[in-house]
């Protein structure tokens, strides 16, 4: 699928978000066990805060010197016989890819779980050619697949959504299996039909953790031991890869990969890390024919920009795994295949505000996602750098008018007109105000509180009481200039 | 010392309590205070709106206003607007006439808790409240200022105060400003859970260092029909207070405050 | 122009900086934590850690010396009920005394053969109950071992037999993973190693795809040992 999953409106997402409950539940306890993992891990690294600063440098000297490093790393992998091509667009890249598959006479493709390649809406396009077949063999990316190309909603953990019983009835009805639902079963019934898949593949597609310049050999890290299956088996492969992906060499693929591994399930690192490039003389098994393909589809957006940062991330979904609006709406909500904080700001880079932006106001800016960030990317305030940019550059009008909040920013500006806000909204609340019923203590001290507003507050009062404001008399001014005047009569 | 107070706008219209309690407490340790009056508002609705053209008139407004008068401190009772204070050198960084006053402001402004801690050394404030309760740390107290260690440090030496940790301490309540009534969808969903998360403690008090928090939460407390009592911390500290209970604590022996959410380890 | 060059050349107007600067501001770390960081270590807390590391990535770590190596492989092969094991080709046989041992092997093992070629290479390991190799390195920080890719040890001996046994040598034990990468990078640079792939393995293959539980055994090997000869 492409980056939009949806062509539901946002409100409409987030209903159905919060209907599935199993979905809710899910999301909260995995978020809760990576909250104990993904501390330990990185306590256990000792000196976080410098091994952040030293994978935001390695990733910020990247972006800034991308052409030299993509140039570097493609004359690499030719040097080892490899292929590279650049694609601007996501039809270019799947194109490209779909005629290497026409031109090696493949039918068999086997994939490893790769987000870009989603992104490109590749599998579709393979599926195009006549008698081909096409198998991801990451668990969860089989599991959506096999439910007719479900869409993933975490990038880390695609199927968090899914409970077992749901994919004992895929499998049972895509694939005859009659098992229970233990996940050890299920997994390894999936073991079994996979590996027969493996066995006879011509085409192996892969994404690339990252890749490295000095090389030309890329990094992928799976715990499942997919992507080095499908490196290994298939005479042909393809690495489809972010055109930002890149490292200068081996040793800051290492520091990646620890604080990719940490960050994204707690672990030290992932049970397979590896780099690799096309066969060498004398092997076996690995790809004769190895094409790299680098995608750029929306990313040159952020080059040299205010957005340029985002470029920085490394995939590792701990910004999904803080975020409390993620934990309530969950990766449908977001309705692109980059959810959570890295999606509210990387999906509107790649494709736009008029697909996305309503993303980047479903978030409180509480900043856990910029905490928690292994590569620093300051996501919440790109957050509010969208929301500067669809405002003030765009004129964009989002929901509550643009005159009132403007309004707003005259009145907060200009000490007069707060002064006589403060003066009417005792009396302006009168008419709207309620008596009871007050269940809470030291919160409605003014006289009754209001339970529905009209305009601006409404979006409040759906959801909450608001007091009624003190009578102009017995504000906080008022009270610190009595005070002040007991104070030096006393 | 003289100490100006950062009011902030939803203390100014809708707690004066909380603003007396704070004034209250500051002058016990030997503040002079005075409250600027050109002062509004920090400039957050609009700037975390997407307004940020509009909010720099705001943010002068609040330089020439809390600069204005004569102080060695600013002390306000939020952490959310006291840390937008402490991010004017960035917003106005560009600002020829602004970027100078940006960090003057920044650097003598502190959090209510914080001022109370980490500068006038007080460790028990001589309070007494004899109840339980729990307390609703806030993001950006905790991320964007950096502080997460002053209020605990303070309500831990409430005589009678038994404090029941709440779970979750990490999530958001769901206010975020603008986000509370533009995303009402959402922000309910997350003070429910915020509310629920109270609840389980069994406290009677629900305290925060952030008022607008508190005004979210409780007020899907009212909402809901549950019992809770809402205080600030300022209030919490000036409940019962006995000046002979009254300790300090020595610059070597202050918990530092946890660095800025860019040193964590979560 | 190249399709390359237009594409590289959109990066650098779009990021509004000139292209090939990078000679002229080589990457230099700011800080020196890969280096650093357990580099206190002696020998016995390298091994401590490995130990500790290994175990709790779910490895079965067992230590033996070259003397009694060959027993410690029979009772792996033994105790995984054994019927078609797979060795590598390998000139480390003989490094551990292991060429005879080898030679007599019951049940008969199957061998990834350098030059027999993918399909040959893959059915033998495919249809293998345990895969005996040999790793380049052992991590202490994480329990990692780490494998290039040779002509008589492919990738994915690594992967297809259902058992899996790494030989390791106590001496190769290193901190972290940084300092397999020094090793890795000078042998590439001095010629004594020429290979298409490098593995870092930790522990068996494993996923928590299906509710978060964790299910180990998903595409490569269920289970994993790793045997240190502690005098070599």
């Amino acid at each position: 699928m492409p980056i939009k999953t949806s062509e539901q409106p946002f409100l409409t997402r987030l209903a159905e978000s919060e209907k599935d409950h199993f979905m809710q539940a899910a999301v909260a306890k995995a978020q809760d066990a990576q909250w104990d993992k993904r501390t330990a891990a990185r306590q256990d690294l000792g000196n976080w805060a410098q091994w952040r600063e030293l994978a935001e440098q390695i990733r910020q000297h990247v972006v800034r010197y991308l052409p030299d490093y993509l140039e570097e790393f493609a004359d690499n992998v030719e040097a080892r016989g490899g292929h590279v091509f650049f694609a601007k667009t996501d039809d270019e890249a799947a194109d490209y890819i779909k005629q290497i598959a026409i031109d090696k006479g493949a039918q068999h493709v086997v994939k490893s779980k790769s987000m870009v390649t989603t992104e490109i809406d590749l599998d579709k396009k393979l599926l195009e050619i006549p008698g081909m077949s096409v198998l991801e063999s990451d668990l969860a990316e089989f599991i959506l697949e096999e439910d007719d190309f479900d869409e993933p909603t975490h990038i880390v953990f695609p199927t968090l959504h899914k409970n077992r019983d749901q994919i004992r009835e895929i499998f049972h009805n895509k694939l005859g299996y009659d098992g229970d639902n233990d996940p050890q079963h299920l997994a390894r019934f999936a073991r079994k039909y996979l590996r027969a898949s493996f066995l006879q593949a011509d085409l192996g597609v892969t994404g690339c953790n990252f890749a490295i310049a000095d090389s030309g050999m890329i990094n992928l890290v799976t715990n499942e031991g997919n992507a080095d299956l499908v490196m290994a088996i298939p005479k042909t492969q393809v690495v489809v890869m972010g055109m930002e992906r890149l490292v200068p060499s081996l040793k800051e693929a290492e520091v990646l990969d620890q604080m990719l591994s940490r960050s994204a399930v707690g672990q030290k690192l992932t049970s397979y890390a590896t780099f690799a490039g096309r066969q060498v003389d004398g092997e076996s098994d690995g790809p004769e024919d190895f094409y790299v393909v680098i995608v750029d589809n929306g990313r040159s957006n952020a080059l040299g920009g205010d957005f340029e940062s985002v470029l920085q991330c490394i995939r590792c979904g701990a910004c999904l795994n803080v975020c409390p609006v993620y934990r309530h709406i969950g990766g449908h909500g977001y309705g692109s295949i980059y959810p959570g904080p890295i999606g509210a700001v990387l999906s509107p880079v790649l494709r736009g505000y008029k697909e996305f932006g309503d993303l980047p106001f479903a978030s409180s800016l509480c900043g856990a996602c910029s905490e928690t960030c292994p590569v620093k990317i300051p996501l919440h305030k790109l957050l509010i750098k969208h929301r500067e940019v669809m405002e003030n550059q765009l004129h964009m009008d989002h929901s509550f008018n643009n005159v009132l909040m403007k309004g707003i920013g005259v009145a907060t500006g200009t000490p007069a007109m707060f002064r006589m806000a403060m003066g009417v909204d005792h009396a302006m609340f009168g008419p709207l105000s309620k008596q009871a019923p007050i269940s809470t203590e030291n919160f409605i001290n003014h006289g009754g509180f209001v339970k529905s507003a009209p305009s601006l507050a409404k979006g409040w009062t759906d959801v909450r009481d608001l007091p009624r404001p003190p009578k102009h008399d017995e504000n906080f001014r008022a009270w610190f200039k009595k005070h002040k005047s007991e104070a030096s009569r006393s | 010392m003289k100490v100006a107070i950062f009011s902030t706008c939803i203390i100014d219209l809708m707690f004066p309590n909380v603003g007396a309690a704070m004034v209250e407490v500051l002058e016990r340790f030997g503040c002079e205070t005075t409250l600027p009056v050109k002062q509004i508002c920090c400039g957050q609705p609009t700037f975390n709106s997407g307004y940020v053209k509009e909010t720099q008139k705001v943010m002068h407004n609040e330089i020439d206003a809390l600069l204005g008068v004569d102080a060695d401190y600013i002390v306000g009772p939020a952490g959310s607007c006291v840390a937008m204070l402490k991010e004017y050198p960035e917003h106005l960084k560009d600002d020829p006439e602004y970027a100078a006053k940006a960090q003057t402001l920044a650097d003598k402004t502190y959090e209510f808790s914080q001022f109370v801690y980490r500068i006038l050394h007080v460790l028990d404030a001589g309070a007494q409240l004899e109840t339980t309760a729990t307390y609703h740390r806030s993001c950006h107290m905790t991320r964007l200022l950096g502080e997460r260690t002053a209020p605990f440090e303070l309500l831990k030496h409430v005589d009678g105060l038994t404090m029941v940790p709440l779970p979750h301490l990490e999530n958001c309540c769901g206010f975020g400003g603008m986000f509370s009534v533009k995303e009402p969808e959402i922000s309910r969903q997350m003070v429910d859970e915020k509310v629920d998360s109270v609840l389980s403690t069994k406290a009677e008090v629900l305290i925060s260092c952030d008022q607008a928090c508190l005004m979210n939460i409780v007020g899907r407390f009212n909402r809901r029909g549950e019992h809770i009592k809402v205080m600030h911390l300022a209030e919490v500290l000036n409940s019962n207070v006995d000046m002979d209970r009254v300790q300090y604590i020595d610059d070597a022996d202050l918990v530092p405050g946890g660095g800025t959410y860019a040193n964590q380890n979560q | 122009m190249t399709e390359r060059e237009a594409f590289l050349d959109s990066l650098a107007t779009a990021a509004k900086r000139p292209r090939h600067q990078l000679k002229d501001h080589p990457f230099k770390p700011l800080n020196d934590l890969p280096d650093t960081t357990l580099a206190t270590l002696n020998d016995d807390d390298l091994f401590a850690l490995a130990k500790t590391s290994s175990e709790a990535v779910h490895v079965d770590f067992q230590t033996t010396t070259k003397a009694t190596l060959p027993q410690a492989l029979d009772a792996f092969l033994t105790a995984k009920e054994a019927k078609t094991p797979l060795l590598p080709t390998s000139e480390r046989f003989s490094e551990y005394g292991l060429e005879s041992w080898r030679d007599q092997l019951t049940p008969t093992p199957s061998f990834w053969v350098p030059g027999a070629g993918r399909e040959a290479n893959i059915d033998t390991a495919s249809h293998a109950d345990a895969a005996i190799g040999f790793a380049d390195y052992l991590l202490a920080e994480s329990g990692t071992i780490t494998i290039a890719t040779t002509p008589g040890q492919g990738r994915a001996f690594h992967f297809l037999p259902t058992h899996y046994l790494a030989v390791i040598k106590k001496s190769a034990i290193l901190s972290r993973s940084r300092q397999a990468m020094y090793r890795y990078e000078k042998a590439f640079a001095d010629g004594s190693l020429t290979t298409s792939n490098i593995n870092f393995i930790t522990g068996p293959s494993n996923s928590g795809d299906i509710e978060m539980v964790l299910i180990v055994g998903v595409h490569g090997p269920l289970d994993m040992t790793y045997l240190v000869v502690t005098d070599m």
